[in-house]
Formats: structure tokens, C-alpha cells, sequence
């Protein structure tokens, strides 16, 4: 269905095919709080919808002017509602809906209702929909990458359509233009434990370890991936503490010495050791490099002095090394 | 941020009162397009002028008067319709977050709240919530998450009555939001957030949980395991939302935004971690989104809007500003107003 903008700006009251129609304004009281400045012709678009609805008039004229309704606020849901309503009952051509929705969505990609419609569109035409869904969301994500509700829309998508065979593939494109994209990498623990191709975490966990420590390796301060890499072992924390790679990625982070890298390499190691973890000589000894002249490290153990140390490198969270410190067992 | 006219390196509670009277006078063509939710953008304005001790230059006796109820509160009157033929009110479904938000504009002004019929609203409530536990916010159909949890266990907490949800159910769907990294999603499997559209996703755990009385005094002191919900990692990974600028962020490597000092401010407050935030750095980010026509934008250097500028009043009362009035969190409204007049 082609937007036809010039049609839009005759007033509705004046055009033939609506003489018909009694539009019914809205009461706002004597005294409205929070008044919007309407413009006249939203509020005459309301008015002749408040009609239709009322009446129930389930036509091809309500379907154009809830698209109308909807170009002028898209988040009127009841407004939605009753276009789905329409469309059931007309038995309109959903896919020529997808394009509506494309179409209005370009503007407006935060939309909670737009995608809610789009959501019961694809629901509503199976499978036909999957690779238009995975492509409408591909488009979306590459105007912004990070939009939640595309994310959102496509994890359904998978789940209740399928189309998981590239997916991997897909969160490995958008971390090579950008590691640090946080959905992304969430993208990518949801392909892992959930893809009915790949077989689940633990089957996963070995590739994906190594995939994780290369990227953490390149960026140490890319907190994305030290969380994904945490994520790998959930329900499972004694593989965390016990794997050697873990900790020493955390060791190679720390003998590069670069201060503001190391912030993250720092607290996992001091979450290995309140879990159990034993240091060899090599970590005590990379992490008094990194101590500075002012720490008071008397008494101090390992964990003791890693809490100092973050107190000072990390010191928008130093009231939290401090606290962490007075709870590490004595 | 220029230095022509900028806004002044202090918070100014004066120029804030002005910039939420307008608001609440007339709000600007822009918020056209949020109209359904004129009750949310109502709420900012009041609970607004609450926060910053000047409730009494809101409308006074007039918000009662948007608040008519049919089992449930609609968020505009452009939703609201006459009685049919057979004199029903059928054409209006209400939502539960314009009902949260009429409650909580009730609550401010000291309203009665036995002249409520909480019957209705309850029952009508208990029908929202889905087999997983999320709440759908109308009966008409839309998306089911945890905003909607939220909205749902405020209005309990507000009516003083848990026979609108299955509080267990609830809690299942909220510990199944809780992310690989801590944090929550909107829906289960979904990013970890602090805020989505209009809720914060973890905001919205945590208290709602904390309405529903599931989260101890003193669970930082509890061992992590003792938890449902991985305590641990969820401090963790509230506290390293505050970026190198002093804000927080919604998410991990976004930008730091208003909104989110109060919407992760808030989770860490609940867990009695507030102290462990750098709030100097905190409030410099914060003066840098002040606007110096009043108000809050999202970023540095915007023009402020009402949802910012209501998150930047409450972050600002949860530093304790001067002239202020403690909020609080859990409900989104002061304390006062929370405890009944």
C-alpha cells in the first residue's frame, strides 16, 4: 500500500468518501493537565478514528486511515489494534503489511508498537517470513547496530522461525567491525547455548574460549568480552576457576603492564581466588609489577593487594575495592 | 557545551520548577507523537515538582480529574470513548503502566485511596499475567516483559493488596531475565539493560523484587550462593555502568545518558551499594545535561526533554541535593508520597 502524502493533506471532513462519517472529538475537561499542542489535522484524524472504531467499521477507508492515524503518532496502540482487526477481517495481504510497517518504522526504529505489529504480522505468516525478518533486521542493525528492539525481534525470530544456520557467522561479521558491540556479542551467547545446530554451551565452550581470549587479548579493556567469557562457564563455576586459560590470559594481560587495561584482568583474577583459585609465583610476582609506591601492602596477600590496586587504578569504583577488600575471608 | 549563556556548574532547582510548570501548562507539539501516554508524561510533571519541594505550583485540584478508571487507568482521553448503545464503556481497555502511573500521581497529591475501587483494577490485573509469569500491559494484545512486571508489582504495593499476581510466577520470569553477565533483559535471553523505551529492564527486576519483598536488608553481607538471583555479578556489573565521564550507561561501550543514573543508581541503592558509586563524578556528568532553559537532555549539550529531565530530578535526589526530597526508588515517587500522608 503506497503512502499517498498528497491525499493526507486534504482534510478528512472534506473529502467525498467520508461525508457519511460523524467524527467524534475527544473530551479533555474543563481543565487538561498536561495538554499537547495538537496540530488540527492529528486531532481531526482522531476524531474520524474515535468513529470508525466506535462502530466497528472493519473497512479498506478504516484501514487507510489508521495508516494515516498512525504516520501522524505511531504509538497509539489502540489504534494498532483495531488496523489488526481490520486486517484479519479483510484478510489483507500480510506481506504488503511488512512493507507498511518497513515503511513507517524508518522513522520511528525505537518503536515499541511498530515492532510489536511486526512481530504479529511474521507470527502470523510462519515461515513464509523468516528470511524477510532476518533481512528487515540486518538493515536495521546496520544503521545501528546496537537498536534492542531489532535484537529483540530476531531472537524471536530464530526461536519461533528458525533460520539459526548463519547466525554465527552473522555476530562474527558485526564483532569485526566492532568488538566492542555489546549485543553483538549477547547475539552471539544466544546462537551458542541456544542453536539447535550447534549442540549447547558446554559442546561449545572450547571454540568459543578461544575465540574469546584472541578478542580479550587484542582489547583488554573491552569489558564485553571478559563478561562473555564469565558467561562461558555459568553453572559452572569450578571449569572457570580451574581452567588454565582463563587465568592465564589474566596473567598475559598483567605482564603487559599497561595500567588502564588491566582493570578487568584484575578483578577476574580476584574473583578466581575468592573461588578457590591457586597462585602460582608468576601471578604474585606480575601483580607487584603493577604496585605503586603509595600502597601500604603490609600484611597483604595476593587478593589484598589486587583490591588496593584497583583502588587506584579503578578509582571511580574505589569505595568497591575497599568494601571487597573487607570481605575477602582473613 | 558553550560558554555563551551555558548552564550554571550548580544544580538549579529554580530554573527546573519553571522549565516542569510549562510542561505541565502546555507541552510542546514534539510530544505528539507520546500522546497515548499523556498519564506518564502527567506523572513526570507532578512527581517532578514534588521531588524538587515544589508540589503546590502543579495544577492543584485538576488531576483528579484525568484520573477516570474503568477496572484500570487509560494513559490519554483520545483513548477513551462513550458508552455504546447498550450503555457499556467495551471500546476502552485500560494499561497498566498509565495505571501505574495514575496510582502514583494519587499517591503524590494524598488521595484517598479507599475512594479506589482496587477490586477492579486487581482483577483485571491477575488476567494480564501470562503463563511464564510476564504481564501483558492491555488485554487487547502487546508485548508481554518486565516493564509490565514492574507496573504490575508497584500497583500492588501502591493498593497495599498481592491478589493482582502470582508473586512466585513472577519471580521465576524475573530470575529467568537475569543475564550471563549479570544484569537483566527485558524478556529472557534478551541483552542485559539498564533501560529500554520506557523502563529500565534491570531497574525493573530488582524492584520489583524489592516490592515483593524478596530482596534481604543485607544482601550484600549474604553469601552469593544463598541467592537466587547472582548477587554478585549483578554489583558487578551495576557498578561498572558508571563510565570514565562519571555517568552511567544503559549497557556496556554505549554512552553514558541521564536517565541511567537513576535507572542503575536506583538497582544499586536497592542493594545498599549506593555508597559504592563516585558521586562527585556523578553529579559533574549530570551539570553537563542540564539545560540552561531548565530541564535535563540525555546527552551533554541537547535540549532537555520531560522523561530526562524527571530521571535527572531523581538522581539528583538520590545525591541528596539540597532542597530536594528523598524518593523512594523502588516506587518511582518521594518517600513521603509512598509512605501516605
Amino acid at each position: 500500500m503506497e503512502r499517498n502524502e498528497e491525499d493526507e493533506k486534504i482534510p478528512i471532513s472534506q473529502r467525498p468518501e467520508w461525508s457519511d462519517v460523524t467524527p467524534i472529538p475527544q473530551d479533555d475537561g474543563p481543565n487538561p493537565v498536561v495538554p499537547i499542542a495538537y496540530k488540527d489535522d492529528f486531532t481531526e484524524t482522531m476524531d474520524y478514528f474515535r468513529a470508525v472504531y466506535f462502530a466497528d467499521e472493519r473497512s479498506p477507508r478504516s484501514l487507510h486511515l489508521t495508516a494515516e492515524a498512525i504516520h501522524k503518532n505511531a504509538g497509539n496502540y489502540t489504534v494498532w489494534h483495531f488496523r489488526r482487526l481490520i486486517l484479519e477481517a479483510l484478510n489483507a495481504d500480510l506481506h504488503e503489511e511488512l512493507d507498511f510497517i518497513e515503511q513507517v518504522g524508518s522513522g520511528n526504529p525505537k518503536n515499541y508498537q511498530i515492532w510489536h505489529h511486526r512481530r504479529w504480522v511474521a507470527e502470523k505468516l510462519g515461515t513464509d517470513a523468516t528470511s524477510k525478518e532476518l533481512k528487515f533486521t540486518e538493515k536495521i542493525l546496520s544503521l545501528d547496530a546496537k537498536n534492542y528492539h531489532a535484537w529483540s525481534h530476531r531472537q524471536w525470530v530464530l526461536q519461533a522461525l528458525g533460520g539459526w544456520e548463519d547466525e554465527l557467522d552473522y555476530c562474527k561479521q558485526l564483532l569485526e567491525e566492532d568488538v566492542f558491540n555489546n549485543s553483538a556479542w549477547n547475539q552471539r551467547y544466544f546462537v551458542v547455548t541456544r542453536s539447535p545446530f550447534l549442540g549447547g554451551l558446554e559442546a561449545m565452550r572450547e571454540s568459543e574460549v578461544k575465540y574469546t581470549v584472541e578478542a580479550i587479548t587484542a582489547n583488554p579493556e573491552n569489558e564485553s568480552p571478559w563478561r562473555y567469557l564469565r558467561g562461558l562457564y555459568k553453572d559452572d563455576t569450578q571449569s572457570w576457576v580451574n581452567d588454565p586459560q582463563v587465568s592465564s590470559l589474566c596473567l598475559k594481560v598483567l605482564i603487559a603492564k599497561e595500567n588502564r587495561k588491566s582493570v578487568f584482568a584484575l578483578s577476574t583474577l580476584l574473583d578466581l581466588l575468592c573461588h578457590g583459585f591457586e597462585p602460582s609465583q608468576e601471578f604474585i610476582d606480575a601483580v607487584d609489577a603493577l604496585k605503586t609506591p603509595d600502597l601500604d601492602l603490609s600484611d597483604s596477600n595476593l587478593a589484598t593487594t589486587i583490591c588496593l590496586i584497583l583502588g587506584r587504578i579503578d578509582p571511580l569504583r574505589e569505595n568497591y575495592w575497599t568494601w571487597r577488600k573487607s570481605k575477602l575471608p582473613t | 557545551m558553550d560558554s555563551e549563556g551555558s548552564s550554571p556548574p550548580f544544580f538549579d532547582r529554580e530554573k527546573h520548577v519553571v522549565f516542569l510548570q510549562m510542561m505541565n501548562r502546555l507541552l510542546p507539539l514534539d510530544y505528539q507523537a507520546q500522546e497515548i501516554n499523556r498519564l506518564t508524561l502527567a506523572y513526570f510533571a507532578i512527581s517532578g515538582l514534588h521531588i524538587l519541594g515544589a508540589l503546590d505550583q502543579a495544577h492543584p485540584r485538576n488531576d483528579t480529574e484525568l484520573n477516570r478508571q474503568f477496572f484500570g487507568f487509560h494513559g490519554s482521553r483520545s483513548s477513551q470513548f462513550p458508552r455504546d448503545d447498550n450503555g457499556a464503556l467495551i471500546h476502552n481497555g485500560s494499561h497498566l503502566a498509565s495505571t501505574y502511573c495514575a496510582l502514583a500521581i494519587l499517591k503524590i497529591i494524598g488521595y484517598n485511596f479507599s475512594c479506589i475501587n482496587s477490586k477492579s483494577i486487581l482483577t483485571s490485573m491477575r488476567n494480564l499475567q501470562q503463563s511464564d509469569g510476564s504481564f501483558m500491559p492491555t488485554h487487547v494484545g502487546a508485548e508481554a516483559d518486565l516493564r509490565f512486571v514492574f507496573c504490575a508489582a508497584a500497583i500492588c504495593s501502591m493498593l497495599e493488596n498481592w491478589s493482582g499476581m502470582d508473586k512466585e510466577k513472577a519471580k521465576e520470569y524475573i530470575l529467568n531475565c537475569q543475564s550471563y553477565d549479570g544484569g537483566f533483559g527485558l524478556i529472557p535471553g534478551s541483552e542485559s539493560h539498564a533501560v529500554s523505551g520506557t523502563g529500565g529492564a534491570t531497574y525493573c527486576a530488582v524492584a520489583s523484587l524489592q516490592l515483593m519483598g524478596f530482596i534481604e536488608d543485607d544482601i550484600l553481607s549474604k553469601s552469593s550462593s544463598s541467592s537466587f538471583i547472582n548477587v554478585q555479578l549483578l554489583l558487578d556489573w551495576s557498578l561498572q555502568r558508571q563510565a570514565a565521564d562519571g555517568g552511567f550507561q544503559g549497557r556496556a561501550n554505549k554512552a553514558s545518558d541521564t536517565c541511567y543514573a537513576f535507572w542503575v543508581g536506583g538497582v544499586l541503592r536497592i542493594l545498599g551499594a549506593y555508597k559504592f558509586i563516585d558521586e562527585k563524578a556523578l553529579r559533574r556528568f549530570l551539570l553537563t545535561c542540564q539545560s540552561r532553559y531548565g530541564g535535563f537532555s540525555k546527552f551533554p549539550g541537547q535540549l532537555p526533554d520531560i522523561y530526562h529531565s524527571y530521571y535527572g530530578f531523581s538522581a539528583f535526589s538520590m545525591l541528596e541535593e539540597p532542597g530536594l526530597i528523598p524518593i523512594c526508588v523502588e516506587l518511582g515517587i518521594a518517600d513521603i508520597a509512598a509512605i501516605g500522608h
